[in-house]
């Protein structure tokens, strides 16, 4: 890191530091090389572009786990845009992952389907930049832009089938719907700039958009146009809630997830909610943070208990329209779609636990608890999702729930390894599922056994969120008794199982059982804070 | 060595011996070898778990042995920590003769996926005994849950007509009671957490902390988390009105699973409602005894008056479980020495016995494919071993002096007649005791139609008897209901100190309802 460095020394802007986007930096740029390979190679090589943004994924975790072991001193650089925290450093390695995952499910699938393979692997490195962004960025404006990233590389990704009508729609879909919701997100970070304008002095300051500067204003009471700060809150919470398909904003998600290929929906699924949970923690609880004891009669000080509350009966929302609306739900991906939102309310608790905190090892346990819940759930959602792929063949033909009609002991091993998924997602002990669900419920009785008032909130919302759990067994054993408890009655030839895709559920599987026996390390890494170190040093 | 791993052993050996056969499955494929896999490897559990006795002595104190302690979980707190006291040590050995039993009940039964089968067997296995050593609570929660699974499979794909029905009811019946009880298993550990600086799900720590007062559960908590623990532990009893799944699980389970589920699985709701509900929660279960023996009352009766009328042997054999198992939490609810130990025996009467049925009842379904008794009637002719088996196994069932059932139930009967815990007591016990008689009544009339008479069907004319190895598998269930009816004590003995542990614990306590035992001391002096 000596060349950035020296060109630190000799530059004049006092505020930079490459090393500590050096992941973005990695991903970025290899998502440019395979664009330029593609473009320049004779046919698209699947392998060649699949292998090096393995490589390029590979190199951005490695840079992140540097950057968190190694440490880079201050909170943040490019005045306060990218910070460097545990949130994003946890939050950076699960996008990474999913999309490491998301690599090996495409390979084999891109050429089966006769798509440009060196198209779909920039795109898909592109979208992880957008979140990793998003996951790092201090500032309402980074994450904005973090999101327009990630967005428009999956609205391409979702109509990737171009011939297939499904494929358009859900593409168009989710570009309509998407840019809607960016639409509400832009104008709520633009009302907050303006509300956090303040006094100082004789003369007026600008707002800001910086999540650190806004949440000390808020914190102070030093806020000129509280009730702008009200409705950009609002706005914000309605533009965050679309991207993690929380209802009442879900509404496209099932079309979009039955639509999009499926290796592109497993990836959906997971990243960017992930990403999308980054960001929202960083901006509510950074942003707009528990005000305690100086809370002055100024309402500005309030907006912690609105959105609190909001997220509270959001999270209630969530899980029960998600699990129930799965029950009746005949096509398997659309069941999932109806999961992952059910499994966003889920960590919607973790996240309220989060706000709710009072101190910050409280706080510091919910967040992790969140980042360890959409570990958990990238990775028994993405091995799912690829037992799915294999079983849907060509142009996603067989995703009904009749397609799976007594295949059990046809193809043991697709049939289990898909039964220990869901029975991981319904949560089941022994596999990460259960492991996520304690940490996440855990975080939230945690807060309600201290919390000064209200306490019996928390515990309402746990035992929702466990309730919703038991509804959520109906649908995820149903696909195991239509696999096998009934017999099969028309033909079925077993699936090949490419290497990648072995690969893929291996490492699901594994993933599944590691977490769900052993979370200790994981969990505590989550927790650990950037070490104070080196870069900073070398760099400024 | 192995001594000190005994219980990590335990739990162990039937998962490996699963993986074994998946391994042995991939590249060998035999089909004979599963089975004989499956029943080597839980023979050897089963030997094993006698060494339990070596250190659970008769008269031994209520300690816990073989304790086994290592952390698992750090960021969460949860230790892996198990031990066996005088209340799980016959429950661990129930378990692991009940599973080598059944492995042999389905010698030729189960010929589709045996694989499967049989590893599904084992794993259940390994949580079933993970269940009664436990003394963390999330690793008891962990095998609680886990438990569920394999027996799902069990009766969704080797079950009868309705087995898909069966699984799911069965399934999301217990899931719902045990999540609840997940929440209160953590709302525990952050009592502790506030009270006594660090949370823990340790068993012992939490007793400990109880105990002497350091840590206090206030009166609305603990009326909560009673509840989320109660729920869990009466749907798997199951209690009345809770019972709903029991009926259509036992019945439409293959032989095996109604063994392992009436024998092993009812025992984990009884065991736990005496572990953690009145070990932790003591005023709580005072408080609610009466509701409890009310409703185990209504399950004495109504599971009686229902078996009577069913048609179907194996239904009837089902019904009379919810009528059992009601005998046993009306002994836990009693509260006094006699009641508990009654309720401890009469858990393990209960497997014997009704094991014993279901395994019976297999045997002729496998020969004649009905279960219907107006297909059978005069049995005794053709299959003279098998009718007197059903005879003693029939009347074990009912509580007949010198076979098992009759200690369990005369000592249960005898706690709730001394009982104080609730008023109106020698009413209860005199209901409960018409419970006996109408078992003897469904029973017998069953015998009637089953056993003796003429044979009204020519088929059942041309019946063979049972074959060596199904005396055999019945041979060791049919010594213990003869030993356990005669001579009770080496049992007893052991179980005493553990179990009047808990009813100390339950009498003495005093805590946030601290009035109450104040009256059960003057309805002592009275």
């Amino acid at each position: 890191m000596n060349f950035f460095a020296v060109a630190l020394q000799a530059g004049t802007s006092p505020d930079i530091n490459f090393p500590l986007i050096l992941p973005e930096m990695i991903v970025c740029g290899v998502a440019v090389l395979v664009m330029f390979l593609d473009a320049f190679m004779r046919r698209s090589q699947r392998w060649v572009t699949g292998g090096l943004s393995l490589l390029g994924l590979a190199a951005g975790a490695a840079a992140t786990i540097w950057l968190w072991t190694r440490g880079a001193g201050s909170l943040g650089t490019f005045n306060g845009m990218i910070v460097l925290d545990e949130i994003r450093l946890s939050f950076t390695l699960v996008v990474i992952f999913v999309s490491a995952l998301t690599v090996l499910l495409s390979v084999v699938w891109v050429e089966g389907e006769h798509l440009p393979a060196g198209e779909f692997h920039s795109l898909l490195l592109f979208a992880t930049s957008g979140m990793m962004l998003m996951a790092s960025g201090g500032d309402l404006v980074i994450i904005f832009l973090g999101l327009e990233i990630l967005s428009i590389a999956t609205y391409v990704m979702c109509g990737f089938r171009r011939t297939d009508l499904r494929s358009n729609e859900s593409s168009l879909k989710y570009f309509i719907l998407g840019s809607f919701s960016s639409a509400f997100l832009l104008y709520g970070i633009a009302l907050v700039y303006g509300a956090t304008a303040t006094v100082r002095g004789s003369g007026v300051v600008a707002g800001t958009t910086n999540i650190a500067q806004i949440g000390e204003r808020v914190m102070a009471g030093d806020i000129m146009y509280p009730a702008l700060l009200f409705a950009g809150a609002a706005f914000m919470l309605v533009g965050f809630g679309f991207k993690i398909a929380t209802a009442p904003f879900h509404v496209w998600t099932p079309d979009v997830y039955e639509g999009a290929p499926t290796p592109v929906t497993a990836f959906m699924a997971a990243g960017p909610k992930a990403a999308g949970f980054a960001s929202f923690l960083r901006v509510f609880i950074f942003g707009f943070p528990f005000v305690g004891a100086v809370a002055s009669a100024s309402s500005a000080t309030n907006v912690h208990d609105a959105w609190l509350h909001a997220l509270a009966i959001l999270a209630i929302i969530t899980m029960s329209v998600g699990n129930v609306a799965a029950i009746v739900q005949n096509n398997v991906k659309r069941m999932l779609a109806y999961s992952s939102i059910a499994h966003a309310g889920y960590a919607l608790v973790g996240f309220v636990a989060a706000g709710a905190a009072t101190d910050a090892t409280q706080r510091a346990d919910a967040l992790a608890a969140v980042a360890f819940y959409m570990l958990t759930y990238a990775v028994m959602n993405l091995g799912a999702f690829a037992v799915v792929t294999l079983i849907a063949r060509q142009n996603d033909r067989r995703t009904e729930v009749e397609d799976y009609n007594g295949i059990g002991f046809r193809a043991p091993a697709l049939s289990f390894t898909l039964s220990i998924f869901l029975l991981s997602l319904l949560g089941m002990p022994l596999t990460a599922g259960f492991i996520g669900k304690v940490a996440v419920f855990a975080s939230a009785l945690n807060v309600g056994s201290s919390a000064p008032a209200a306490s019996s909130l928390y515990t309402i919302l746990v035992v929702i969120g466990v309730l919703n759990t038991a509804i959520s067994a109906y649908y995820y054993l149903r696909l195991i008794i239509v696999m096998f408890f009934r017999e099969r009655t028309t033909e079925w030839a077993v699936p090949r199982i490419p290497a990648s895709m072995a690969l893929v559920l291996v490492i699901t599987i594994l993933g599944v059982f590691y977490l769900g026996l052993f979370p200790g390390r994981v969990l505590d890494a989550f927790k650990r804070k950037p070490a104070s170190g080196a870069v900073t040093q070398i760099a400024r | 060595m192995l001594q000190d791993n005994l219980l990590t052993i335990l739990i162990l050996l039937p998962t490996v011996g699963a993986l074994a056969l998946i391994g042995h499955g991939l590249f060998w494929k035999r089909e004979n070898d599963y089975r004989w896999i499956a029943l080597l490897f839980s023979v050897i559990t089963f030997a094993l778990s006698l060494l339990l006795l070596t250190r659970v002595g008769e008269n031994s104190d209520a300690a816990f042995r073989f304790e086994q302690k290592t952390l698992w979980i750090g960021a969460i707190g949860s230790y892996y920590h198990l031990g066996v006291d005088g209340m799980s040590l016959w429950l661990v050995i129930l378990t692991t003769l009940l599973v080598p039993v059944s492995i042999l009940s389905s010698w030729n039964s189960i010929k589709k996926r045996a694989l499967s089968f049989y590893v599904f067997m084992l794993i259940l296995e390994s949580a079933m005994i993970g269940v009664f050593v436990s003394l963390d609570l999330l690793i008891f929660y962990l095998f609680f849950e886990a438990s569920l699974v394999p027996m799902f499979f069990m009766i969704g794909i080797w079950g009868g007509e309705r087995r898909i029905y069966a699984a799911t009811k069965f399934f999301i019946y217990t899931a719902v009671g045990s999540l609840l009880m997940l929440v209160g298993i953590i709302a525990l550990y952050y009592i502790h957490q506030q009270q006594a600086g660090a949370g823990t799900f340790d068993y012992l720590t939490l007793l400990d902390a109880l105990k002497s007062g350091r840590v206090v559960i206030t009166e609305s908590s603990a009326f909560w988390i009673f509840l989320a623990f109660a729920f869990a532990f009466c749907i798997k009893v199951p209690l009345w009105p809770l019972h709903t799944w029991l009926p259509d699980a036992h019945t439409e389970a293959p032989t095996a699973g109604s063994v392992i589920l009436a024998g092993v699985l009812l025992k984990m709701g009884t065991y736990g409602l005496l572990r953690f509900n009145l070990g932790l929660m003591p005023e709580m279960a005072r408080r609610f005894a009466p509701y409890f023996v009310v409703l185990a009352i209504i399950g004495i009766i109504y599971g009686a008056l229902v078996a009577m009328v069913q048609p179907d042997v194996k239904r009837l054999v089902a019904y009379s479980s919810v009528s059992h198992m009601g005998f046993v939490v009306l002994g836990i609810f009693s509260f006094t020495e006699q009641g508990m130990q009654g309720a401890l025996y009469q858990m393990l009467n209960h497997g014997v016995s009704t094991g014993a049925l279901f395994l019976l009842v297999g045997m002729i379904y496998d020969r004649r494919h009905t279960r219907q008794i107006s297909d059978f009637g005069g049995l005794a002719t053709p299959m003279p071993w098998f009718s007197t088996f059903f005879v003693i196994a029939s009347l074990s069932s009912i509580g007949l002096p010198f076979l098992n059932g009759f200690v369990g139930e005369f000592l249960i009967l005898l706690g709730t007649w001394l009982s104080t815990g609730f008023s109106y007591n020698w009413v209860a016990t005199m209901i409960a005791a018409t419970g006996v008689i109408w078992a003897a009544v469904y029973m017998l009339w069953m015998l009637q139609r089953v056993v003796f008479g003429r044979i009204r069907h020519g088929e059942n004319a041309r019946l063979s008897d049972l074959n060596a190895r199904e005396v055999g598998l019945l041979i060791p269930l049919l010594i213990l209901m003869l030993v356990m009816g005669v001579y009770p004590r080496p049992f007893l003995s052991r179980s005493r100190e553990s179990v009047v542990a808990v009813q100390q614990r339950v009498t003495k306590s005093t805590g946030a309802a601290g009035s109450f035992s104040v009256e059960v001391q003057e309805n002592k002096q009275r």
